[in-house]
């Protein structure tokens, strides 16, 4: 018996994904377990596994972005027949089911109120084709789009026929996955830059949006709509990384070597769980405090900006911190991260000191109601009881959503992570 | 500009015509002395006396085929059915005689006759007093059909009808015959064939007739609060129609729903249907929306009424179906 291989929902809130490459080809044995295919979603690219034994019948769908739910393969016995409707567009929300009169008549008047009372016989001639639910399908055969004909209303198609624009490179949005005006609006953009379509000299060079900067974009533009005001702190780091030198004489050979950041995450996860306004989460008109500190580590890759978290920063030791953000950090360039990396972060901290900043503002990353940006470490004048001394200081700024946390809350916080950077024992 | 009510700017037209105009006189069953069975000719009587202001027998095919006669002769009859589901007994004399007169004799006689009547649902009339029938009229060339949805437009549509050459079906609706509304000082004939925009919008049109134009207002303020912006556009006129501002708003917001308390099949939304795709086809990003009732005799029982005949929620509904993503 063929088994379908559908998309699966790996996270929360994950609709769709985009299928970059099968590592199977059609005809080739699958063993359960096997990589099947590379998925991009909107947070990572992985593998996905194949939950069935046999030989890969069919590919479905070979590549670009498809719902989640929908059959993108067929895996079965070999010489097996498939006979495997085409995907239908929508598969998330199921077809009007068929039913017998019987359990028509005993539906409910409410589900039923676009029907007619004390009908005559010829039902099917009444006004259902008119009135159908809105998901209802209706026109063509279901499935009949895939084989050549796409569905579009006439807007769509005569917008796609002045602009040249193939209509089966769209995907509907629409009832039924029906095309319409704004997906070809949206599909107009260039869509498909070919090799031709390389910038000359003094040409805009056009960047698609991929999954993630699509990601960064709607989310960060979200987040922007938050109230939010900012506090910023200076400290003296020279404890800071006075402890980081220590813990390096206890790093074995081939261990990972802590860095300063890593015993910054570790006094911003004691601060967090003392201070637990700051770690929350503002979701739908309540505000969520934790009481474990799952702090994320903005990560710049070559696909755009990740969050992965370190989860219970607050119990685990610098060394263990530093081998957890050595294993996210890498595996965040080689864009091999898991969806459980990027989820259940309690607060960020971004740290652009590496490129010399001094200090900065972070966009929240909701629903986290508060984010840390940490500026460069460097020696600066410190005046210390009316002397003027050197010192490496550091500068933080905290940017706090003001619908979850008042300003005395934030400048609370913000003072115990000053207190614990300038005597990191103190976090103990 | 005064404020009056539907039923008294009814009054007003037909005061202004027997007034303005000595041709003019009114037939129906009870319109003397009890003012006709919706108080709408209360008074008539007593300015215009038994000659112009006439009572009849229970005939309707008698009422309408005198009013066809009379307006052969130079008369400008305004005959009323008191229930418009009686028009079935005066059919043969609308479709077979005074739609064809003008046409048959090569224009040298012609009918100016008004058929004034009223129904509709929402009191409990139960099946045989409330239909909406307007759309059998408009299947008939030859006539012209009213159904006016304000005081201002019946006022106007009416003063218009009765000047008009043909005979003309003007439709009242009996829920609306207390709604007040401002009309204009002076009163002016409408030009039959001319819609009304009563709400610009930009997402979607809905094309709505009698007492649907008030549930289609109610349904655009509801669906402006999910960020829908429809434009209602009331043709006023059926026959004829028009069909340039219809098929310009809806070139203009690619969507369109039609609305009316008769029952959609066979309905006059399925003619608007047919002007929209075929004139707008190519503006069109979702299926046409029909609202009316549902299709069955209507029932007495007042829930059952309520639900069998369309309102506000029922064109939101609609509306929402034109915009709707998967």
């Amino acid at each position: 018996m063929a088994v379908e291989v559908k998309l699966p929902r790996l996270g929360q809130g994950m609709e769709a994904g985009t299928i970059v490459r099968w590592l199977k080809s059609e005809g080739e044995n699958v063993v359960k377990g096997d990589p099947l295919y590379e998925l991009d979603t909107d947070k990572v690219t992985q593998e996905v596994e194949a939950e069935a034994d046999g030989v890969l019948l069919k590919i479905v769908v070979s590549d670009g972005e498809v719902d989640v739910g929908t059959t993108v393969g067929v895996i079965g016995a070999e010489g097996e027949e498939v006979s495997l409707e085409p995907p239908e567009p929508q598969p998330a929300e199921p077809s009007e089911p068929k039913e017998t009169p019987a359990e028509e008549a005993a539906r409910p008047a409410a589900e039923g109120e676009r029907k007619e009372p004390a009908e005559p016989s010829d039902r099917s001639s009444q006004g259902r084709a008119v009135e159908r639910e809105p998901s209802a399908p209706h026109g063509a055969p279901a499935g009949a789009e895939a084989r050549g004909r796409v569905k579009a209303s006439p807007l769509a198609r005569r917008i796609a026929r002045e602009r040249g624009i193939e209509l089966a490179s769209l995907r509907g949005t629409g009832p039924d996955g029906r095309i319409v005006a704004e997906d070809v609006e949206r599909g107009a953009a260039p869509s498909r830059p070919g090799p031709a379509e390389a910038p000359a000299v003094g040409e805009v060079e056009v960047v698609e949006l991929n999954s993630i900067r699509r990601t960064i974009a709607r989310r960060l533009t979200e987040a922007w709509e938050a109230p939010v005001f900012q506090l910023t702190v200076t400290a003296d780091a020279s404890e800071l990384v006075a402890t980081r030198e220590q813990t390096l004489a206890l790093v074995a050979e081939g261990d990972v070597k802590p860095t300063v950041n890593d015993v910054l995450t570790r006094v911003v996860a004691a601060a967090l769980v003392q201070h637990r306004a700051v770690n929350a989460h503002f979701v739908e008109g309540q505000i969520r405090r934790h009481s474990a500190a799952h702090v994320g580590i903005a990560v710049a890759t070559p696909n755009g900006l990740v969050v992965p978290v370190i989860r219970d920063a607050d119990r685990k030791t610098v060394r263990e911190i530093a081998s957890a953000r050595a294993d996210l950090v890498s595996r965040a360039r080689e864009g091999k991260l898991q969806l459980q990396d990027l989820e259940d972060g309690t607060f960020t901290i971004s740290n652009l000191g590496m490129y010399g900043i001094e200090q900065f503002v972070a966009v929240l990353n909701p629903p986290q109601v508060a984010i840390l940006a940490v500026g460069a470490i460097a020696d600066r004048s410190l005046v210390v009881d009316g002397e003027l001394e050197v010192a490496p200081t550091m500068t933080m700024t905290l940017t706090c959503d003001h619908r979850a946390i008042d300003g005395s809350e934030g400048a609370e916080f913000l003072r115990t992570v000053k207190a614990f950077v300038e005597a990191p024992a103190l976090a103990l | 500009m005064p404020e009056v009510t539907y039923r008294e700017a009814v009054r007003d037209a037909l005061t202004h015509a027997l007034r303005t105009d000595e041709r003019v006189f009114l037939m129906g069953e009870d319109i003397g002395e009890m003012g006709g069975s919706m108080g709408v000719t209360q008074g008539l009587l007593d300015e215009f006396g038994p000659k112009r202001i006439r009572n009849t027998p229970i005939s309707e095919m008698a009422i309408v085929g005198t009013g066809i006669g009379s307006a052969m002769q130079g008369m400008r009859p305004v005959v009323e059915i008191m229930y418009e589901d009686f028009l079935t007994l005066s059919m043969e004399q609308l479709v077979n005689q005074a739609a064809k007169h003008r046409t048959m004799s090569g224009g040298q006689v012609s009918v100016p006759l008004t058929i004034r009547t009223q129904g509709g649902a929402g009191w409990s009339p139960g099946a045989q007093h409330a239909q909406q029938l307007e759309a059998w009229f408009v299947h008939v060339p030859g006539l012209k059909v009213v159904f006016a949805s304000t005081p201002a437009d019946v006022r106007g549509l009416l003063w218009a009808s009765i000047q008009d050459e043909n005979p003309v079906l003007f439709f009242e609706h009996r829920t609306l015959y207390p709604i007040k509304g401002e009309v204009p000082d002076e009163l002016e004939p409408i030009p039959l064939g001319r819609a009304r925009i009563h709400r610009e919008g930009e997402d979607v049109t809905v094309v709505a007739t009698g007492r649907l134009v008030h549930e289609a207002l109610e349904a655009a303020e509801a669906a402006e609060q999910e960020g829908i912006s429809v434009e209602v556009v009331d043709p006023r006129t059926l026959q004829p129609l028009d069909e340039e501002t219809i098929l310009e708003s809806v070139r203009k917001t690619t969507r369109c729903v039609t609305a009316h308390e008769a029952v959609t099949r066979g309905g006059f939304g399925a003619e608007l249907a047919a002007v929209v795709q075929h004139g707008a086809f190519d503006w069109l990003d979702a299926p046409i929306e029909r609202v009316g009732a549902k299709f069955g005799p209507l029932p007495f029982a007042p829930a059952l009424e309520q639900w069998v005949v369309p309102h506000a929620a029922d064109v939101l509904d609609a509306v929402r179906r034109t915009v709707a993503r998967a």
